[in-house]
């Protein structure tokens, strides 16, 4: 009975224990977005308040002007045409890549896997100027499809990395009985290799589409006034003579909503590839 | 007989004079509207599209709401479209655009620093062509009227240490949403507290320490600090006054280390100790924010502040401000600065652009921007007693115009890297890091690496 | 059966095709053109002329540079901080949260939420909450009977709340790689161990972290690369000051190229940055090609 018990307690307390890390953790993950929000639901007045005002009421004046004055909308259509543009056709391409660097064994195989961490080094600061010239003279600059086009290089080298590993870790059987059915590879890859790494491929999907969403400097400098990108928008509002505080946190938050939203639903496919790799295995 | 000759020829020649300048008078004050009409012919670019390519910022967002470029559209039948960007960025988007063979603007509004960089590389236009042709200058658009030490600092280039006037200079842009600086304080505080409004820096010194030391929660004089460009701001705004220089004049040396320039730094690390907390990292923004939550009894800086301080949505401090004169210490002398226009070379419609640049800078116009929250930046609205008695800094503002200092910093091209060294070394006196001595010893090496790189001294 | 060969040979070489061709036009030409230009000197505003050949004047000048040895200093400390702690605290979350948990789900949701807030917002936001007078965090510290902290205004103290703002984005990152790792743990292998008696720190050190490792490695290096390079949030938070202690090589890259203009100059840091990158992951890197010949 004794140990019974005590095992039982132990549990008890680590159970007990871990719910308090998580929110801990939680606490800390959310004060900032909480802040966000609230800033943006506040007078820039009440926002400064020290001791702050925990209750307060909403002004939907900050939604309002985010919203309805200046572009909001262009730039909303523009963002969501190129981040899921670029998601698709890098985590796709990526994919491909990742199956040929994890699968099979080529002449130079060793240069393309380092090579591509390598360009992942490289600070896209630099790259603006040249892209911006090579466009330039292509005459492709001011098109969504050629800033899209550049978010899917950026993401590529990490796409690849990540989908290799993850397909590293599938076991090998499984593709080798398909290819004795007669499967392809092509059609081992579609049927075996993609479900298995749905996690992956929902973490890949997930970075991609936050850096095409959230980038800045290139769709600055390779857009004009009418396909330009949200993040262009976000940056109106530091202004010289300082930052307009309901403003930036408004839209901030309507413009991580598609993001969260898109986490979700790549979180869910997580979970669905999870059990579909699970009933295969 | 000879002599009643010569008299009666002199009394002709006044008289006459004063008749035709009695005219000219005239001629100017006649309505403008009257002219427009049947004098110039607004309409001559009909169907065109300018775009223009503006900052956020209050200047221009009174614009906007003023309806004026909508009245514009009305007028000529151009139609105008607004590019709005965070003006921080706004430069790099400009450069490019204007390297291209045909860029998407045909307005820019550029930031005095970029003035001598945008006209010494060719990119925007100058604008005394058009305004020689007949067909494209307003009649009644009376350029002497615009504030002249605006027009200096954001038109006027290639003369004199080539940001300023002089032999070989040329006007590149018209002054739209230009700023000075001045003295803005708690009124309530000092009633209060029995202030004396501070009129030399060394009253600015005691004040500080007064706020400081008896009044609780609240702090002496809000100013930036934040390594970079804002302190190089913060110590230019005290060092015209103090007397002290970037650069030495003609020979381009560095003049920082002069003991002027180390009063200065000095002066702002009293003003660090006596000021709200965390000042060294202070932006422009946490300045407005200490003075607009009433957590400084001060602000000294760009006079674009008052629009913020009378707005009730972001001020808690309405109503209970007074405004003064740019404290003195070895001379008077505030700051310059602002927005400019000017027109890309690679413009596809110059010429409306041009239009619409004057229309924007006439004196009906920028009375309906003021009315929108704008600033001046014509000498007739100043002094103007009907907008006096509306907006009681502009009395404050007509005088400290006379003290305006068109260089109170050296804008020349390379003055981006200049700015960033020394404000880092600014601020690293003031956090302590090191003595004003040394912080400004420091940057002499690499400032003036900046300047043998660009030929302006040898090695 | 020699034309099936030849598809064999090529077979690897369609797959990376589409990756191949996009990188190579859009990523390798425009680096290769960025990395020439560390020896020219090229200004922004003089982008319509010809770069001037300079030899290695730009790496001399770095090399002289006290702001630029500094920021050096200020990035390894930087990305060694964000690295060890994010990669700790991910993986801890995603065991604290990886099964047998009531909210399991809303939580996992919770915590992947930071990585999607903009990091120009970031910025401002942990700038708005380190405010000495205004912050929260500073008032909440007071309410607890802790002194004030210079956060952003103290030269010794800036460089840990530029960590904590990239720890409180970044953690996620390592969270969810390290999620999707731990759920490829076979099940079987776990319910052996239990079998075996295994308590859990057992069951962790022999199964599950052997199993991930691969993943968790590949996860350091990517989290260590982006720590290398970032930039937006420490612009916006701190923008290098006081003085420079908070000035890494991707902000002292970005201020040469966009404030002094210096486009040869930037790229010279760009060469070294990306140096001291490879240096710094040549023991994930090595480990990592080794772990895929077995």
């Amino acid at each position: 009975m004794m140990p019974l018990l005590t095992m039982k307690k132990r549990q008890n307390l680590a159970m007990l224990l871990r719910y308090v890390f998580i929110i801990v953790f939680a606490a800390f993950a959310l004060f900032p977005i909480y802040e966000m929000v609230a800033t943006s639901l506040k007078n820039e007045v009440d926002a400064f308040s020290i001791p702050p005002k925990w209750v307060f009421l909403p002004t939907f004046k900050n939604y309002q002007e985010v919203l309805f004055e200046g572009k909001f909308f262009t730039y909303f259509y523009n963002s969501i045409f190129v981040a899921l543009t670029a998601t698709v056709l890098s985590v796709a391409a990526g994919a491909l890549g990742a199956y040929s660097l994890a699968r099979f064994k080529f002449k130079g195989k060793k240069l393309v896997v380092i090579g591509t961490l390598l360009m992942r080094m490289v600070p896209p600061v630099i790259l603006v100027v040249p892209i911006f010239l090579l466009y330039n003279q292509l005459g492709v600059t001011n098109a969504r499809m050629s800033l899209a086009l550049v978010y899917v290089a950026l993401n590529l080298p990490f796409n690849i990395w990540v989908l290799r590993t993850f397909i590293m870790e599938v076991p090998k059987e499984l593709e080798e009985s398909a290819q004795m059915d007669g499967c392809s590879h092509m059609m081992t890859f579609r049927r075996i290799i993609l479900p298995l790494i749905a996690p992956g491929l929902s973490v890949a999907s997930i970075f991609t589409f936050r850096i095409s969403w959230n980038e800045f400097i290139l769709s600055l400098v390779l857009t004009n006034r009418n396909t330009r990108t949200l993040p262009v928008a976000v940056s109106l509002f530091l202004t010289d003579t300082g930052t307009e505080w309901g403003k930036i946190t408004a839209i901030a938050t309507i413009i991580a909503i598609p993001a969260f939203i898109f986490t979700f639903t790549a979180a869910k496919s997580l979970i669905m590839g999870l059990t579909a790799g699970a009933v295969k295995g | 007989m000879k002599k009643i000759g010569l008299i009666a020829v002199m009394i002709a020649i006044l008289v006459s004079a004063a008749v035709f300048a009695g005219g000219q008078q005239e001629a100017e004050q006649a309505p403008a509207a009257a002219e427009s009409t049947d004098g110039f012919d607004w309409r001559q670019f009909e169907g065109q599209t300018i775009v223009a390519c503006w900052p956020n910022h209050g200047h221009y967002n009174a614009t906007m709401k003023s309806g004026v470029i909508e009245e514009f559209e009305e007028l000529t039948g151009i139609d105008v479209e607004i590019d709005l960007l965070q003006y921080i960025k706004m430069h790099d988007k400009q450069v490019l655009e204007m390297s291209k063979a045909s860029g998407d603007y045909d307005m820019v509004s550029m930031v005095v620093m970029w003035k001598a960089e945008y006209a010494m590389g060719d990119m925007i236009e100058p604008l005394q062509p058009f305004f020689d042709k007949p067909n494209l200058a307003v009649p009644e658009y009376d350029f002497d009227d615009l504030v002249p030490g605006y027009v200096e600092v954001t038109g006027i280039a290639g003369g004199e240490n080539i940001y300023m006037d002089g032999p070989g200079a040329k006007l590149y842009g018209l002054p739209f949403g230009s700023e000075t600086s001045f003295l803005v304080y708690r009124q309530d505080l000092f009633d209060e507290y029995d202030i004396e409004v501070p009129e030399t820096y060394d009253d600015l010194i005691e004040v500080s320490k007064f706020v400081h030391e008896n009044i609780d929660g609240v702090g002496g004089l809000t100013m930036r600090g934040a390594s970079g460009h804002h302190a190089t701001h913060g110590y230019l705004l005290h060092a015209s006054p103090y007397g002290a220089r970037i650069l030495e004049k003609g020979t381009w040396e560095p003049a920082f280390t002069e003991p002027e320039s180390i009063k200065t730094i000095e002066f702002m690390k009293k003003m660090v100790e006596y000021g709200p907390p965390g000042m060294t990292g202070y932006t422009q923004d946490e300045e407005w924010q200490a003075f607009l939550q009433g957590d400084a009894a001060m602000y000294l800086d760009a006079s674009v502040f008052t629009g913020a301080v009378n707005d009730p949505s972001k001020s808690k401090v309405v109503g209970k401000v007074g405004y003064a004169l740019h404290p003195t210490a070895k001379t008077a002398g505030s700051e310059t600065g602002g927005f400019g226009l000017a027109i890309p070379k690679n413009a596809t419609n110059p010429e409306a652009s041009f239009l619409f640049m004057q229309y924007l800078t006439m004196k009906e116009t920028e009375r309906k921007i003021i009315d929108n929250g704008g600033a001046p930046f014509r000498m007739s609205s100043v002094n103007d007693p009907a907008l006096q008695e509306e907006y009681p800094e502009f009395e404050v503002l007509a005088e400290q115009l006379k003290y305006a200092n068109p260089d109170w910093r050296p804008i020349i091209p390379e003055w981006g890297e200049i700015n960033s060294t020394i404000g880092i070394n600014i601020n690293q006196a003031l956090t302590g890091e090191k003595t004003p001595e040394e912080a400004m010893e420091d940057a002499v090496d690499p400032i003036r690496d900046i300047l043998i790189r660009a030929g302006y001294i040898d090695e | 059966m020699s034309s099936l060969s030849l598809r064999q040979k090529s077979t690897p070489l369609m797959f990376l095709l589409p990756s191949l061709i996009i990188m190579a036009f859009i990523l390798l030409v425009p680096i290769i053109m960025g990395l020439r230009l560390s020896f020219f000197e090229w200004l922004m505003r003089d982008i319509s002329k010809e770069p001037t050949f300079v030899g290695l004047r730009n790496y001399i000048e770095l090399f002289k540079s006290d702001n630029f040895r500094t920021s050096v200093f200020v990035t390894i400390r930087f990305v060694l901080s964000v690295v060890v702690i994010e990669i700790v605290a991910g993986l801890i979350l995603a065991l604290l949260l990886e099964s047998g948990l009531k909210g399991m789900r809303f939580f996992r949701t919770l915590f992947v939420l930071p990585i999607m807030v903009a990091p120009v917002v970031v910025g401002v936001m942990w700038r708005f909450m380190y405010n000495p007078s205004y912050g929260k965090i500073n008032y909440l510290l007071t309410q607890i009977g802790f002194e004030r902290v210079e956060w952003l205004s103290n030269p010794d103290i800036a460089l840990t709340s530029v960590i904590i703002a990239d720890v409180w984005q970044w953690t996620p990152f390592v969270f969810l790689l390290a999620l999707a790792a731990l759920q490829g743990v076979p099940q079987d292998l776990s319910d052996a161990a239990v079998v075996d008696g295994a308590n859990y720190m057992q069951k962790l050190l022999r199964i599950k972290l052997p199993y991930i490792a691969s993943i968790l490695g590949v996860t350091a290096i990517l989290r260590l690369i982006d720590a290398f390079r970032s930039l937006v949030v420490i612009f916006n938070l701190t923008y290098g000051g006081p003085g420079v202690s908070t000035e890494v090589m991707s902000l002292h890259l970005y201020k040469s190229a966009f404030v002094s203009q210096r486009l040869g100059l930037a790229s010279a840091i760009a060469v070294l940055l990306l140096l001291l990158i490879v240096i710094l992951s040549l023991g994930l890197l090595v480990s990592n090609l080794r772990n895929k010949e077995n």
